[in-house]
Parts: C-alpha cells; sequence; structure tokens
C-alpha cells in the first residue's frame, strides 16, 4: 500500500469574480521512500496541492473535497485538532516556498527548530535544543547556529534551518515547495545535494513542488505535470523525460535550454489559463497542437494508463482520435 | 558589545534633543528679557530672606539696609545681573541642570516653600501616577480589543475600531474632560468633579484608597478614550499585516496551537512596529495629560502649568516646560531600550 | 502616475469621501456666509465689548430649549418702539405714547424689567417727564416708573439732546419706589395688604407679572401692554428710541454666556477662524516640510545631514509643553500662534518626503534624465515633486484637523488670541466660568461638538485620499 494516496483533490477558492478552481479533480500516490516531482507553471495549482495535504487553507476556501489516504487513514475525515496533533509536522512536514520570511525574525531559530518538540512530544528546552543540535549537523549547519538569529543567517542558511526544522518530529514525509527558487544556482545545488543525501539516509518520502523540470529530474523518482489545476501526465522520472506523452509535457522539455548542442528552445504559445473560467473540455486545448477541435473542446479527457505505469490526460491515448 | 554601543548612540542622541531645548528655551528668555525678570525674582526672595534674619541681629535700620545694600549687590554679582544676558547663558543652564530652578513668584507648595523645585517634587508623583494608570489600562485594552479586532478583519468590531478611531483622534481631550464632569458629576452626580481627594482627606488608609480611586476614575476614563484610539488602531493594523506573514503559517504548519502561534508568532513578531508607533504618540499623549489635569484639578505638573500661565509666572514656565522635556526623553529612552530588547534585528549595525 | 479623472473616481469611490467633502462643503459655506456678514474687527468691536451685550439676559438657555421641555422657560425680549403711536395734548402738555405689546406664555416670571431711553430730545428749557405704564391682561394698569429726563444746563441751546453716546437704562423691577406702587396695587386688585418692604421681599416681577392663586402668586398669561408716555412741553420733543427688555431663561438660536454675549454669533465666527488657522498651519508646514524633503533627499550631503539632525531633534521633542512655551513668551497673536504651529509641524513631512525621494532618486528615468544635461532644480520640479505630490496633499489634509487641535488646545489653557473669538477661546471663558460645574451645557457642547465636527471633515477626507495616494491600499475591482 502507498504511503499517500491522494484520490479526485478539489480545492477551489473563493473570489469576487467565482470560484477559482486551483485543483480540479487530481490523483496521485507517493510510495514509501518514494520521491514525487509536482512540476508545472505557476499557478497550476501544485502549491494548492500541498496545503491541501498538510491542511493550511486560507479563509476563502469554497471546495475541499476528495480522499487523503495517509498509511491508511483517510485525513479528510480527521477533525482540526486531530490532524494537529496526531499528523501535523509529526507524521507530514513541509518546506515552505521562500524560506526567507519562514522564520520568526524574533525568536532563535534553534528555538524554532526545537519547538514543535516541545510542543508536540512536551519535551523540556534544554533536551530539544539538544536534538536542534542534532539537526543543524545532519542539514550541514554549525551547532552553536542555534544561538542566532534568523537575520544573522544567510540564504542557503535560513533554507537548511527550515529544512532542520522540517525534519524535527521524524515525519514520514516532507513536501517542499520551491525549495530553492529563492537562491541562486551554487547555494541551489548544495541544498539539492543536501535533500538528496537526506532521502538516502533517512529513507524519507517527499514531494517535491518546483516549475524547473531539470531540477525535478535530478531527485525525484516519479514525476507529476500538472496543468490548470489537473494533472496532465504521471509516471516514473525516465518515462516522462525520455518518452513524454502528453503535448504539454513534450514542450515543457523542449523549452529546456541544453548545455551541450544547439537546439534552439521552443516555447509554449499562448498564456496560461485563467482558473475562474477554464476552457472547457481538455484544458490544454486552446494551445495544443494536436487539439482537434471537436472531442478536445467539448470533453475533458480521463486519465488513463499507457504501457503499464505511464499515465496521461490526453485525447490522443484514450481511444479516439487517432 | 554591539547592543551597548547602540543604546549608548540612542541616549546621546537624546540627550542633544534636551540640551537643544535648554540651550533653546535660555536663549528665547534670555533675549527677551525675561530671565533678567526671573533673576530679579530671585535676588528679591533672597534679601527678603536675609532682611529676616539680619533684622534679628542689626537693630539699627541704617546699619541694615547698608548690610542688606551690600548683599544686594553680591547677589547681583553672583546671578550675573550686571552683565548681559548672554553671558550669563553658561550659569542658567547650569543651574538648570542641577535643577535650582529658582522660585515661584505665585505658586506655594503644600508646605509652604516658595522653591520651585520643591513645589515640583510634590506635584510629580500625582502626576506620574495618573499617567502610568492610563498607560496600563491603555497597554491592556489595546492589545485584547485590537488583536481581537484583527483576527476578525471586517466584523462588526473591527469596523467600529475604525469608526472609534478616526472621532477619538478629532476629539479634543479636555473638552471630553469637561463632558465627563457635566454628564458624571453634574448631572448623574456619580463622580467628584475634580480634584484629587475629597476635601477633608479621609484618614483610614483604606477609604483613602477608595477616595483616590473614585477620584482616578473620570480622569483615567477621560485620558483612556481620548488617547486608546489611535493605540487600538495601531495594534490593529500592525496585527494584521504580521499576521499575513509566511513564518506565521509555517508556524501552524507546525502544528503549533492557534493560541501559541497567536502569541508567540503574530503579537510577539508585531511588537517592535508597535512599539515604534507607540514612541511617536508619547507627546500627544503628554500634551493630554497636562489638559486632562488642567481640566480636573489634578494636583499634578500638568495643572501646575496651568496656574503658571494664569498667573504670568515667568520662572515656573521655564522650570516646567524642561522638566517636562526631561521626562519625555527619559520615556523615549525606556521605550528604546524595550525595542532594543523587543527587536534582535537592531541589537547590531 | 494616474490621470486627475482616475484620480478623482478613485477618491470618490468611498463613502468617507463622500461624508467628508459633505461636512467640508458644510463648513465653508458657514465660513462664508459668516465672512461676508461679519465685520473682520467683530472680536474687539463686538465680542469683547459689554456694553454691546447688555440688554440680553445672562447664561440663557437657547430658545428651542423651550420646544423640548414644553415651553415653560420665558424667552427674553427686547422690543423697542421708536414712532410714537398717539400724540395728544393734555394740559399744559403734549403728550407722545410708544407702545409695545408682550405676550406671557410660559410659566415662568420675568428676571427682570429693564427700560432703556436713548436720543431723547426736547426744546422747551422745561425737560420732559418720560411715564412707564403697563396694561395687564386682567385690563389692569400699573404705572412702574416716572422718569425725569436732566433740565438743560445754561451752556446748552435747543434741541437738547439727551442719551446719545450713553442710553439711559432704567431697571424698574430694581426701583425702590415702585414697592409702594405695586402695595397699593396689590390692596386695589386683590384686597390684599402688604407694606412696601414685604412686596419687595417676594419680588416685583411676581407682582408685576403674577396674579394672586391661593396664597402664591402665578404668572398671568397674556397679552401686556407696555406704554412710554412722554411729557413734553413741545411738540417737537421725542424720544429716540424706547427699548422695554424683560428679562427671560432663554434666548437666541444657541443660548448666552455669562457676559450676555449671543454665542450663536461668536460660534459662527469660530467657522472662517477655524478654516483659516487650519489651513495656514497645514499649508504652510507642508510648504517647508515637502520642499526641505526634497531638496534634502535629492541634493544629500552636507544640506542634507543638516537638515536632517534638525528633523530627528525635532521630532523627538514634547510638542506641548514648548508650544506653551513659545506661545507665552512671544505672546498669543494668532499668526504667532500659526508660525509656532508650523515650526513644529513640518519635520515629520520632510522625513517621510526626503525617503520616498530616495526611492525615486534611483530610479531610471532620473539617471536619464541627469545624463540629458537636466539641471538639478529641473529634475526636482518636473520629476521628483509629481511622484510625491499625492502623498503631500493627502498629509496637508490629515495636518488640518491637528492644527485646529491644537489651536483649540492653546486656547483652554488661556494661551489664544483674545482679540478673536475662536471655539476653543469660548470654552476656556465657560470653563473658567464654572459653566461644566453649573451645567450650562450649551455653552460647553456646541463649541466643542463644532471643533469635533471640523477636525472630523478634514479626517474622513484624508481616509477617503488614502487609497488614491498609497495604491496598495485601493479596494480591488
Amino acid at each position: 500500500m502507498a504511503l499517500l494516496e491522494v484520490r479526485g483533490l478539489k480545492l477551489y477558492y473563493k473570489t469576487v469574480r467565482g470560484p477559482i478552481k486551483a485543483v480540479d479533480d487530481v490523483d496521485f500516490s507517493v510510495e514509501k521512500g518514494e520521491t514525487l516531482g509536482l512540476v508545472g507553471e505557476s499557478g497550476c495549482g501544485k502549491s494548492s496541492v500541498a496545503i491541501s495535504i498538510i491542511r493550511l487553507l486560507p479563509r476563502n476556501v469554497e471546495v475541499y473535497e476528495g480522499r487523503i489516504f495517509f498509511d491508511g487513514i483517510d485525513l479528510m475525515q480527521l477533525s482540526e485538532e486531530d490532524f494537529r496533533r496526531k499528523i501535523r509536522w509529526k507524521r507530514i512536514s513541509m518546506v515552505f516556498q521562500g524560506a526567507m520570511n519562514s522564520l520568526n525574525p524574533v525568536l532563535k531559530v534553534g528555538f524554532q527548530v526545537a519547538e514543535p518538540l516541545v510542543v508536540h512530544q512536551n519535551m523540556d528546552k534544554e533536551e530539544a535544543v539538544r536534538r536542534a543540535k542534532e539537526l543543524f549537523k545532519l542539514v550541514g549547519l554549525p551547532p552553536d547556529f542555534v544561538e542566532r538569529y534568523p537575520h544573522e543567517l544567510s540564504g542557503g542558511m535560513k533554507q537548511r534551518v527550515v529544512i532542520a526544522m522540517a525534519l524535527a518530529l521524524n515525519p514520514e514525509m516532507v513536501i517542499l515547495d520551491e525549495p530553492t527558487s529563492a537562491l541562486d544556482v551554487s547555494i541551489q545545488a548544495q541544498i539539492m545535494n543536501l535533500l538528496k543525501s537526506l532521502k538516502r539516509e533517512l529513507g524519507l518520502s517527499m514531494i517535491f513542488i518546483t516549475h524547473d523540470i531539470a531540477l525535478a529530474s535530478d531527485i525525484c523518482d516519479k514525476i507529476g505535470v500538472m496543468y490548470a489545476g489537473q494533472i496532465v501526465e504521471l509516471s516514473s522520472i525516465e518515462n516522462v523525460l525520455l518518452s513524454p506523452k502528453h503535448p504539454y509535457t513534450q514542450k515543457l522539455i523542449a523549452s529546456v535550454p541544453l548545455l551541450r548542442g544547439d537546439r534552439v528552445p521552443e516555447f509554449i504559445p499562448g498564456a496560461p489559463p485563467d482558473l475562474v473560467d477554464p476552457p472547457p473540455g481538455c484544458r490544454f486545448h486552446p494551445r495544443c497542437p494536436h487539439s482537434d477541435g471537436m472531442r478536445c473542446v467539448k470533453d475533458v479527457p480521463p486519465m488513463v494508463g499507457v504501457e503499464g505505469d505511464h499515465f496521461v490526460r490526453c485525447w490522443l491515448y484514450s481511444g479516439g482520435l487517432k | 558589545m554591539g547592543l551597548g554601543r547602540k543604546l549608548a548612540f540612542k541616549a546621546i542622541s537624546l540627550v542633544i534633543v534636551l540640551v537643544a531645548v535648554l540651550f533653546l528655551t535660555v536663549i528665547i528668555i534670555g533675549a527677551t528679557g525675561i530671565s533678567d525678570k526671573i533673576l530679579n525674582g530671585m535676588v528679591q526672595e533672597a534679601l527678603r530672606a536675609m532682611r529676616q534674619e539680619l533684622a534679628r541681629e542689626i537693630k539699627d535700620p541704617e546699619a541694615l539696609n547698608r548690610a542688606l545694600e551690600k548683599i544686594r549687590e553680591d547677589l547681583i554679582k553672583s546671578y550675573g545681573l550686571d552683565r548681559p544676558w548672554y553671558a550669563r547663558m553658561p550659569d542658567m543652564i547650569w543651574r538648570i541642570v542641577t535643577l535650582d530652578l529658582g522660585v515661584s513668584r505665585s505658586v506655594t507648595s503644600f508646605s509652604g516653600s516658595n522653591k520651585i523645585s520643591d513645589i515640583i517634587l510634590e506635584r510629580f508623583p500625582n502626576t506620574i501616577f495618573l499617567m502610568v494608570t492610563v498607560l496600563m489600562i491603555n497597554f491592556v485594552v489595546s492589545l485584547f480589543v485590537g488583536v481581537r479586532a484583527a483576527t476578525r478583519p471586517g466584523s462588526f468590531l473591527d469596523r467600529s475600531i475604525s469608526l472609534y478611531s478616526s472621532i477619538s483622534y478629532a476629539l479634543p481631550t479636555w473638552w471630553l474632560g469637561m463632558l465627563m464632569i457635566l454628564v458624571f458629576a453634574f448631572y448623574l452626580r456619580l463622580f467628584p468633579y475634580g480634584g484629587m481627594y475629597s476635601t477633608p482627606p479621609p484618614t483610614d488608609p483604606l477609604m483613602r484608597g477608595l477616595d483616590l480611586a473614585w477620584h482616578l476614575c473620570l480622569p483615567v476614563l477621560t485620558l483612556v478614550i481620548a488617547t486608546s484610539g489611535s493605540w487600538i488602531y495601531i495594534t490593529r493594523s500592525i496585527v494584521i499585516t504580521t499576521a499575513q506573514e509566511d513564518f506565521v503559517t509555517v508556524a501552524r504548519a507546525k502544528g503549533l496551537p492557534e493560541r501559541l502561534v497567536l502569541w508567540r508568532y503574530v503579537i510577539r513578531a508585531a511588537a517592535p512596529p508597535i512599539l515604534t508607533n507607540l514612541m511617536l504618540g508619547l507627546a500627544a499623549y503628554l500634551g493630554g495629560a497636562i489638559l486632562t489635569e488642567a481640566v480636573f484639578s489634578w494636583p499634578g505638573m500638568g495643572l501646575l502649568y496651568f496656574e503658571a500661565i494664569m498667573s504670568v509666572d515667568e520662572a515656573l514656565i521655564l522650570a516646567l516646560t524642561y522638566i517636562y522635556t526631561l521626562i519625555y526623553v527619559i520615556i523615549r529612552f525606556v521605550l528604546e531600550v524595550l525595542y532594543i530588547i523587543v527587536d534582535p534585528r537592531v541589537r547590531y549595525t | 502616475m494616474s490621470s486627475p479623472r482616475e484620480f478623482f473616481s478613485e477618491f470618490w469611490a468611498s463613502k468617507t469621501s463622500k461624508a467628508g467633502m459633505l461636512f467640508l462643503i458644510i463648513v465653508v459655506s458657514f465660513s462664508l456666509y459668516t465672512v461676508a456678514t461679519f465685520p473682520l474687527d467683530y472680536g474687539t468691536r463686538y465680542w469683547n465689548n459689554p456694553k454691546y451685550w447688555a440688554d440680553n439676559p445672562k447664561l440663557a438657555m437657547p430658545q428651542w430649549t423651550n420646544f423640548f421641555l414644553g415651553n415653560s422657560f420665558l424667552e427674553h425680549k427686547i422690543i423697542s418702539m421708536s414712532a410714537p403711536q398717539k400724540m395728544y395734548p393734555s394740559g399744559a402738555y403734549y403728550v407722545k405714547s410708544y407702545e409695545a405689546s408682550f405676550d406671557l406664555n410660559a410659566d415662568q416670571f420675568p428676571t427682570f424689567l429693564t427700560l432703556k431711553l436713548e436720543s431723547v430730545s426736547f426744546f422747551s428749557s422745561k425737560a420732559p417727564a418720560i411715564v412707564l405704564l403697563v396694561t395687564r391682561p386682567d385690563n389692569r394698569t400699573i404705572e412702574l416708573s416716572r422718569i425725569t429726563v436732566e433740565p438743560p444746563l445754561f451752556t446748552e441751546e435747543p434741541p437738547y439732546v439727551r442719551y446719545v453716546d450713553e442710553p439711559r437704562r432704567v431697571l424698574v423691577s430694581g426701583d425702590p419706589r415702585l414697592s409702594i406702587t405695586l402695595s397699593d396695587f396689590l390692596l386695589n386688585a386683590y384686597n390684599l395688604s402688604l407694606e412696601p418692604g414685604q412686596v419687595a421681599d417676594i419680588g416685583y416681577e411676581k407682582v408685576i407679572f403674577g396674579e394672586l392663586c391661593e396664597s402664591t402668586f402665578k404668572p398671568l398669561k397674556g397679552r401686556y401692554l407696555f406704554t412710554v408716555l412722554l411729557y413734553a412741553r413741545d411738540a417737537r420733543d421725542q424720544i429716540g428710541k424706547a427699548t422695554i427688555v424683560i428679562g427671560g431663561q432663554v434666548y437666541g438660536f444657541m443660548g448666552t454666556d455669562i457676559l450676555g454675549r449671543d454665542l450663536a454669533q461668536g460660534l459662527l465666527f469660530g467657522f472662517p477662524v477655524a478654516l483659516l488657522i487650519g489651513f495656514a498651519t497645514s499649508v504652510l508646514s507642508t510648504l517647508i516640510g515637502a520642499v526641505l524633503g526634497i531638496v534634502s533627499g535629492y541634493v544629500g550631503g552636507r544640506l542634507d545631514d543638516v537638515i536632517q539632525r534638525i528633523c530627528d531633534i525635532m521630532n523627538n521633542m514634547p510638542q506641548l509643553p514648548l508650544l506653551i512655551f513659545l506661545v507665552f513668551i512671544f505672546g498669543n497673536k494668532l499668526w504667532i500662534i500659526v508660525a509656532v504651529l508650523v515650526i513644529f509641524g513640518w519635520p515629520s513631512l520632510a522625513i517621510v518626503v526626503r525617503s520616498m525621494v530616495l526611492q525615486a532618486k534611483s530610479s531610471s528615468f532620473i539617471e536619464a534624465a541627469i545624463s540629458l544635461g537636466a539641471p538639478k532644480w529641473w529634475i526636482m520640479v518636473r520629476h521628483i515633486f509629481p511622484q510625491v505630490a499625492p502623498f503631500i496633499l493627502a498629509q496637508m489634509i490629515f495636518f488640518t484637523p491637528a492644527a485646529i487641535l491644537s489651536e483649540a488646545a492653546l486656547s483652554f489653557l488661556g494661551l489664544g488670541d483674545p482679540s478673536i473669538p475662536t471655539w476653543g477661546q469660548i470654552l476656556e471663558q465657560g470653563f473658567h466660568s464654572g459653566a461644566v460645574f453649573l451645567g450650562h451645557w450649551w455653552w460647553v457642547l456646541p463649541p466643542g461638538l463644532l471643533i469635533v465636527f471640523s477636525a472630523v471633515t478634514f479626517v474622513l477626507i484624508a481616509l477617503g485620499l488614502e487609497p488614491v495616494v498609497n495604491p496598495r491600499l485601493r479596494r480591488w475591482r
């Protein structure tokens, strides 16, 4: 059984113009020790999937439904208090986008890392801080940094602190939302190496959210490509990179510049769709070179399996077009 | 190490303010000839005291007058009245700094002394008592009401707060005090018209304390209504902004209970800007306290100011201006220290 | 930079702006009316001149309190007569009769009765006599007063005039001779025998205007006819103006203060003064603050340091004590007060403008302008200023109520300009006369309410301007 199974997840936000369908019928699963990447453009709903799982919903939620099974428990059925005490941070934790602002500026970083230990496990403060020092070592920070304040750390260091914080309670799964997008490239590489070694040493299951498919390929075992609130392709990293099936994925890969070779990167024409009023039928059809003008425009293609565990949401593969 | 230096810098800049005010006031009263008047007053006072003493020893009026004349000349020299005012400045400044504030023409202390420092010393605790009471109430009220409004933006409470704040900004403190007296003392007869104790004050300490509390009600209520508006509004706005910060979401993600998130992440992180705004509103608060004392005849320094203006007592006004500036500078410094304690980001240059 | 049209539509969108503009129109209308109808020296000529108010009741409530309290208070009446109704010879005299009527509807007695004579002229060497009669609703007539005009001195030539510079006031209800008249009257009318001294104890007004019910006097309601008779020797003799003043408890639109001044006039005069003080102070301090802020921010260097130091120091000073000190020393003239307020007002604006300018300075189009060779002042005026202008405007509006409130506070402490009645001063006089402790609500409430009203006007406008000026706060459509 997979550690995490998401079925039919929907998250709509309330706005003046109407509900934003940020997550619209998303299915995926993550095995123990596996890293799933969620890749897509800004605004495609990847961060919304993350907050749906850890249940940090803003005030203006209109629809929140589906099934999220974690280790067999249906998370949506848990009360807020149960979720807070049993699941949040203990079993699933998160590294947020923008570590710059993830830390409370008036508290020492060591304390912030130790805090979940004190609150959730009733550890006394010195013990917790000692554990925090261990975690700092784990993420490659000097242990006496626990005495520092966030403004005394560089961007890369802050990111490490945030990762240490996420690992404080030994969770089974960590969700990372663009953990390196605010960092410069060299630091990015360091952090990625850290994450890879943590994955190896701790056997962590991770959901890695990014817009950079190349970055995802560095660490992920499985990749889900998201477009306009839906997953359009889901398979192992090799399958997706080497034989992408969905037109959007193909265009995405083609747009990545190569270090070697002379290939001119392509771009995807058109603009990302409005999530309040998405295009009918297949959401990608206005920008898709293979659109047939009829079924693609009218009906939403279902997610189907091609060659075993390679899933695509496209009429090209669901029997009909060719 | 950095902490000490920062504090030292702050202290120095505040001392500069004090010195600037001192210089300014001394120059102004010198140039307008008022310092001559004040010093002459002091000479007269000293002579009067001397006359009484000497009259006991020297019986011959001629000799008495000659002796007094000699003393007068000495006094004039020592006060520098025989020199132009700018030559006297250093002395004057030194005198004020060492709180040798001279003599009041019109007011005497309750113990009968004419010396301004005695008078001010008597009234000073009453003013501080009033101000501190109001400060504490304001603090508590703005914390609870402001935070509550911030956690329910757009609610009835929130909108009422905005309305209340705009009105209390436009409300003159002293007029509000007059209204209070009219309604609660005159019409409803619930509270006294003013003053600190009833006359005669009760002798039993418990009754005395209750009497004080009863007299304290209206002035405190007036000052709280007049000043809490902006405190509450600022607290609310800053808390709303802080609550939207990422680290607050992260705190919730860490599974911390909502109360803890509110206190340790929202309020604690909002404390520095709230404190800054407090410092900005300090001057207005001080002014309000002066006016309230005048309206309620609260025997503090504000009322003294009022009386000094009525009786055109220059020495007293100069002394009070200086003392008030001193108080202001000290409170500012305390707030600055608090700010450094509360916000670790400013501890190092 | 949004266009003026966008500016206005954004401003108009919120309710606060609409309310603020409405209030502003009210304030400005009252001010214009006052400026048009009052003389500029109203303060010294009328307001501070007790003689002008001598006929008014002291501490009278506004007229409309009667409306709420069921007509129980007597309205103060001042009735003038200038032309005689009748002229007829009577023996050796010509009698000129000046008449006026007065309706008593309230449940209260008048508090006093005065006859004021102005410009009496006569031609014969025998001065005329003047008699005041009142005919009550029950048709009884009482002779209230008999006045002899001063005979001519032998230096005078006819026509002899009296009471031109100073009117002659006869407090009818204070005349001891009246007690005898009234004692007789009571005997005739009610068969009540009282000594003149006892009549004086009861009070003349009760007898003149009352009827006997059981053993007390109740006000006799109805029409009273006052007749002033001029017993002259020459037909050309005349009274210029005779005025009857009947003391009541209510008077005027807003009541009167302890000197009898019509508060409605004083309050009205306060409107343009408040506007003047508010605008003068805010415009001047905004001007100085903006100019110094822009120069300091853009030019930088030594000048910037100096200006910044000054601003820092001034921001760290307690305002009210220093305001008190400066106004006390330099005098409480209006322009001095404004000057002192301006001195304390500009530093806070200068600091904020300076930081805005520093931000704008680093933008690329400024660099472009510099590389084009534009001189410093040109850049400051044409490029920097338009960026900070909306903010400066908003600050100016926001500073106005602070100025109005500061002046009012200074006036309350006794440091206002005594030649110009302001709301703060009216309150100061009220406070010192004990209006608060004696419950003279009409003296205490209206001036304060007007201060609040005018301050709120500008606060509302400033709040309405905020989203226009600060795009982050704009309402999202």
